[in-house]
């Protein structure tokens, strides 16, 4: 009973470290930037209610909706792309035997590193006098400006990424398909079921959680992107590749205008807060 | 479970006596290889223009006339570079410290303490994970340049260390360690303290570990953060420090090899641990 009794205090204890972190880091400065978004707070530290003028400003605002357009576009692209990788290699794996890890661990490779290695090395693959230039320059072709064109932009930032973050999706895809039971295939398989038939009849369905939980991780990330565009576009050109969080950082730390830049995270916020809902509507119950 | 064991001597057999079945399989491997070209390319890309002699054209798809280390060294010299090294290392080395320490205190709590609000703090935590942090990146920095920790060490690292992942991953482990344990070093007088140093701490290792390497490499690659919060050299961390390189008009060369030797911790971490890691991944789902 006396150990009972101590309880309530040491398990208090044991959460508060953690728990001033979080009320100071997470708490305070998620409520602090609703707050900040319906002010005019700038570097001075000076500030004052405006209330909804930020959000009124921002509907009006061109950069906005370039920048929403840029980063809606981008989503378009990377996610069917990274999925269709992430599958396709996730599958391919759970099909071989011989040689599985030693594919499994150069797939994952680049995963480990970061985004601003990833930018880097392939800024000097798109370059005028980089690596796919020169390919396509021993075929008298090209050169193509991968990050000078408006258009070539959002889907050459969008393979870098791929590149670097498939292996966790397709690691996530791995584990699903492993515990499919390999008797459901068996049984199809002396049905008459082809490969395709079975692919879509048992693997697919039984696949489903896994795929939707890569989806909606994968669909987050791709509204979060800025360390390529940073390295690589610096938001250029023309604005094709000026995301929402390259927008909040700009209006933050060049124009300095904390008050907006935090309106403008408060969008981001929303966005990933409806997909997350999504997310626990679909899978969240199946799971718990 | 026997399926999995007894299928690579199935397929051997059939190998043996049936070709038709291995050349079935040949463009899977096929496929394969051409996707592991794609994903190493850029990383041996890297290499070759890391190790060109500089000024000469490292003109693409063509093989330099010579390698040399001489970038490498001189980017290992460079001023600066030594210096965000070593930031890189303290940020990613104080956190791992700091979050291992402080996840699994409040792992076992949640996991194994009634306390009043215990339900309602893990539940705020688990949907902090649903605000982006560059949606709090403004009031953040306002709140750490107002205390004075724009371009510090606290200030860099404190506020990246509310992980509530890893507050979750250590309760979900805990969880599952048998109460009896705990019940019988408490009936044997055991302190809070002890218990914790003495069961938590050792019994909790594998995943301690894991989270570990995941903290590490999320700090070491970590970078709008960075970004923002260090202004000079003192603080300054790789990822940012190798922007600044960019900016400054570096050769390719000098570039590829700075990037090279920055991505070797994380490159280290990945061969020494792969199979653990890989698998921790598929298992728990780790950002």
């Amino acid at each position: 009973m006396r150990h009972r009794l101590r309880d309530p205090i040491t398990g208090l204890l044991f959460v508060l470290p953690m728990l001033v972190l979080f009320l100071i880091f997470k708490i305070f400065p998620t409520l602090g930037a609703a707050g900040m978004s319906l002010t005019n707070w700038n570097i001075g530290g000076e500030w004052s209610f405006i209330g909804a003028d930020n959000y009124t400003r921002l509907v009006n605002d061109p950069n906005f909706w370039s920048s929403l357009q840029a980063t809606l576009v981008y989503t378009v692209i990377y996610v069917p792309l990274v999925m269709a990788v992430s599958l396709a290699t996730a599958l391919l794996l759970n099909s071989i035997v011989f040689l599985r890890g030693l594919f499994r661990g150069i797939l994952f490779l680049p995963y480990v590193t970061s985004f601003v290695f990833a930018g880097l090395i392939w800024r000097w693959i798109y370059e005028f006098d980089g690596l796919i230039n020169g390919v396509l320059a021993k075929l008298d072709l090209g050169p193509v400006g991968f990050m000078e064109r408006a258009e070539l932009v959002l889907p050459a930032l969008a393979v870098v990424s791929c590149w670097k973050g498939f292996g966790y999706s397709m690691l996530i895809l791995l584990a699903g398909l492993k515990a499919i039971p390999g008797s459901y295939l068996e049984a199809a398989k002396v049905d008459g079921a082809g490969p395709w038939q079975r692919f879509r009849g048992i693997t697919l369905p039984l696949l489903k959680p896994a795929i939707f939980f890569v989806l909606v991780i994968e669909t987050i990330s791709s509204f979060q992107v800025f360390d390529t565009i940073y390295v690589m576009t610096g938001g250029g050109p023309a604005k094709a590749s000026y995301t929402l969080i390259y927008g909040i950082f700009e209006r933050g730390f060049r124009f300095w205008e904390f008050g907006y830049a935090a309106t403008w995270g408060m969008v981001l916020f929303a966005i990933v807060l409806v997909v997350s809902l999504i997310q626990r509507r679909f899978i969240g119950k199946e799971n718990t | 479970m026997t399926m999995t064991a007894t299928r690579p001597a199935a397929v051997r057999d059939r190998q043996a006596t049936r070709p038709r079945r291995h050349g079935r399989r040949w463009p899977l491997y096929t496929l394969l290889a051409v996707m592991s070209l794609l994903t190493l390319g850029p990383f041996a890309a890297m290499i070759v223009v890391a190790l060109s002699p500089r000024g000469e054209p490292t003109v693409p798809a063509q093989w330099p006339g010579s390698l040399t280390l001489d970038n490498v060294v001189q980017v290992l010299r460079a001023s600066g570079f030594a210096e965000w090294t070593l930031n890189s290392l303290i940020y990613s080395g104080v956190s791992v410290v700091i979050i291992l320490l402080t996840a699994s205190m409040a792992g076992y709590a949640f996991a194994k303490k009634r306390f009043p609000g215990r339900d309602t703090m893990l539940w705020t935590f688990l949907a902090t994970m649903m605000v982006p942090f560059q949606a709090t990146l403004i009031p953040l920095y306002v709140l750490v340049s107002d205390f004075d920790g724009a371009d510090t060490f606290w200030g860099l690292i404190v506020p990246t260390l509310a992980n509530s992942q890893a507050v979750f991953l250590m309760r979900q482990f805990i969880l599952g360690l048998p109460d009896e344990l705990f019940d019988a070093a408490k009936v044997d007088g055991a302190s809070e303290l002890r218990v914790y140093w003495t069961i938590v701490v050792p019994l909790t290792k594998p995943i301690l570990a894991t989270l570990g390497v995941f903290v590490f490499l999320w700090h070491w690659n970590d970078f709008l953060w960075p970004l923002v919060i260090s202004q000079s050299d003192a603080t300054r961390t790789l990822t940012v420090g190798l922007t600044v390189l960019k900016t400054e008009e570096m050769q390719w060369s000098l570039l590829m090899s700075s990037a090279a030797v920055s991505a070797v911790p994380c490159l280290v971490v990945f061969f020494l641990l792969q199979r653990y890691l890989v698998n921790s991944i598929a298992m728990t789902g780790l950002k």
